[in-house]
């Protein structure tokens, strides 16, 4: 082990290492998941219409959603990993081969970014959390969008340049504390074969027998989880052994800015950085939809606007929130760094640099709020399956135990507020080790605006959090 | 058939009380039914709230359930008619506040 190496690789542990070394070890965590997205679509179309009481919305929207946030604080993407719609993909794959490249306007985060904020906009539009039909037609169309997609243009451009999940995932992952990541530099500068990214090939060179990385992530070169799905290729695909799955600490490569592979520089990719924004800014707004005071700004506006219809008040509010907020509190705090601290960045870069520093904020909030419904309910699969599978002709798991909740709301509060400390800690760090990189002669009057900026959005989230929530459905009424 | 009423209106946090009317297809009121009530959030993941309702008249039964937070609810009526039959009825109970 080289100097350099930290003292954890996941890879090493019994039982766990072999297993992720294993060559079907993807397909046997992706197949479980696969037939839960199945009974899901069934029950979501064919079971009760109450959210309650369907596997489908209760799945999705309150254990799925904690799992995520959790597994990626505590480990890595390993919801990628065991995704069920790269299964369903590997499947067509052998039936239908890609023959076309993904058009090269479309090689960034742009179009991610915008489908992220339209999921956020159709979630309170049609209020998904309380339609187990919605949101099985949402699993099915996630499902024919890979299809479609992975089936016409070649490599992972779905999981790279459109997945909405994916993207939440790998902004996430800039904080959890698992990489996949070269072991040792040393072994991989006389490597010439370069399996970790070309894949091997049978003698004959016509077919794969293992794949590399299909999101161009070349591990000698790769920093960070940024795009990095946890698909387990290269480490199978080295044949030095030299890849593990790696602890650092968690948003350290969101310090430092080198070249990325696959990605550049972080500093010079603002499609990155609006992504950041949109998962910063939308978590503020994805939970602000859930309480009291969202539903009299609606009908506020609504008589302002004269208008009855949800759709162009909640467009108003998405607007307002995931980019006029942004602009204008970063625009300001940029301003300032270049006016009051000296720096000689332009204001767009300095936007583009610090708008990462906003992540562990972001990432509280997503974590406090998706906790929270997952803590507070997280016993409320026991009946929801008891009841699917009773609705199949004879209660096998009993009868339902409706009274089955979770932790108390009054316990799980302090966790919440613990994951926002958390992140105003995180971005704090952050904002002042990239005022501390900044070339101004004051780096702590870089540091007091962006810092100004995470207390402001912390303030704004301590607030959603302490408010009462009000689950409507029924904005404008 | 199945009428159903809550009061108060608009629903507040807290006892509501729920009454219904139950009659046949002529018209004429069900006695001696059996009759569950139930409170569910709108969101996944939240506790249902259950309750009875008694007759307090011919055909007309009277009950209380427990809405424990603002939103929207639905509250499910479960009717047991004296030949066995069951019957279901939901009722949207939108904007508790």
């Amino acid at each position: 082990m080289s100097a350099e190496s930290p003292a954890f690789d996941l890879l090493k542990v019994p039982f766990i290492g072999p297993f992720f070394g294993w060559r079907h070890a993807r397909t046997f965590l992706q197949i479980p998941v696969l037939i839960v997205g199945i009974a899901m679509i069934a029950h979501g179309l064919f079971g009760p219409t109450l959210a309650p009481k369907n596997l489908a919305t209760t799945v999705s929207w309150v254990h799925f959603r904690g799992a995520l946030v959790l597994v990626l604080l505590c480990a890595g993407n390993l919801f990628c990993l065991a995704c069920p719609f790269m299964l369903v993909r590997q499947w067509a794959r052998r039936l239908f081969r890609p023959r076309f490249t993904w058009p090269r306007k479309l090689r960034n985060k742009w179009l991610s970014a915008g489908l992220f904020a339209l999921i956020l906009f159709l979630y309170e539009l049609f209020d998904l959390w309380s339609s187990p039909w919605w949101t099985a037609w949402l699993i099915v169309a996630y499902f024919a969008g890979i299809l479609v997609i992975d089936g016409i243009f070649k490599h992972a451009v779905f999981c790279k340049f459109v997945c909405p999940i994916g993207q939440f995932n790998f902004v996430a992952s800039t904080l959890s504390p698992l990489e996949v990541k070269v072991r040792d530099q040393g072994v991989c500068v006389p490597c010439e074969t370069k399996d970790c990214i070309r894949g091997r090939r049978d003698p004959s060179g016509l077919v794969v027998i293992q794949r590399g990385c299909e999101l161009a992530l070349f591990q000698p070169s790769k920093a960070g989880n940024m795009d990095c799905t946890f698909c387990l290729e290269c480490i199978q695909a080295c044949p030095h052994d030299n890849v593990g799955i790696l602890s650092r600490p968690p948003a350290s490569e969101l310090m430092t800015d080198p070249r990325r592979s696959g990605i550049g520089f972080f500093s010079r990719r603002k499609d990155i950085a609006a992504l950041a924004l949109v998962f910063t800014f939308g978590a503020l707004l994805n939970a602000f939809g859930m309480v009291s005071p969202v539903y009299a700004l609606e009908s506020w506006m609504g008589r302002m606007l004269h208008v009855s219809h949800e759709a162009p008040v909640l467009g108003l509010i998405f607007v307002f929130s995931l980019i006029v907020e942004p602009v204008v509190m970063l625009g300001l705090a940029a301003w300032l760094t270049r006016v009051w601290a000296g720096s000689r960045q332009a204001t767009l870069p300095l936007i583009v640099r610090y708008a990462y520093g906003l992540v562990p904020l972001g990432f509280g909030m997503w974590l406090a709020h998706y906790s929270f419904h997952f803590l507070t309910g997280i016993l409320t699969l026991i009946p929801v399956t008891q009841n699917a599978v009773a609705s199949l002709g004879r209660p096998l798991l009993g009868e339902p135990l409706w009274t089955l909740t979770g932790i108390p709301t009054r316990f799980v509060q302090p966790i919440e507020l613990g994951f926002l400390v958390l992140g105003l800690a995180g971005s704090l760090l952050l904002t002042h080790r990239l005022a501390q990189d900044e070339d101004a002669p004051h780096p702590v009057r870089a540091f007091i605006p962006w810092a100004a900026v995470c207390l402001l959005l912390w303030v704004a989230a301590v607030w959603l959090i302490l408010q009462p929530m009000e689950m409507r459905a029924t904005f404008m009424g | 058939m199945i009428e159903p009423e809550i009061a108060p209106r608009p629903a507040r946090i807290g006892l509501a009380t729920v009454t219904l009317r139950l009659s046949d297809a002529a018209g004429q009121p069900v006695r001696q039914a059996r009759i569950a009530l139930e409170a569910d959030m709108a969101h996944p993941g939240m506790r249902p709230e259950f309750g009875a309702a008694r007759e307090v008249a011919a055909g007309r039964y009277q009950g209380q359930l427990t809405f424990t937070m603002a939103g929207d609810w639905v509250v499910v009526i479960h009717a047991t008619l004296p030949g066995g039959r069951k019957l279901e009825r939901q009722m949207e109970v939108n904007g508790v506040r």
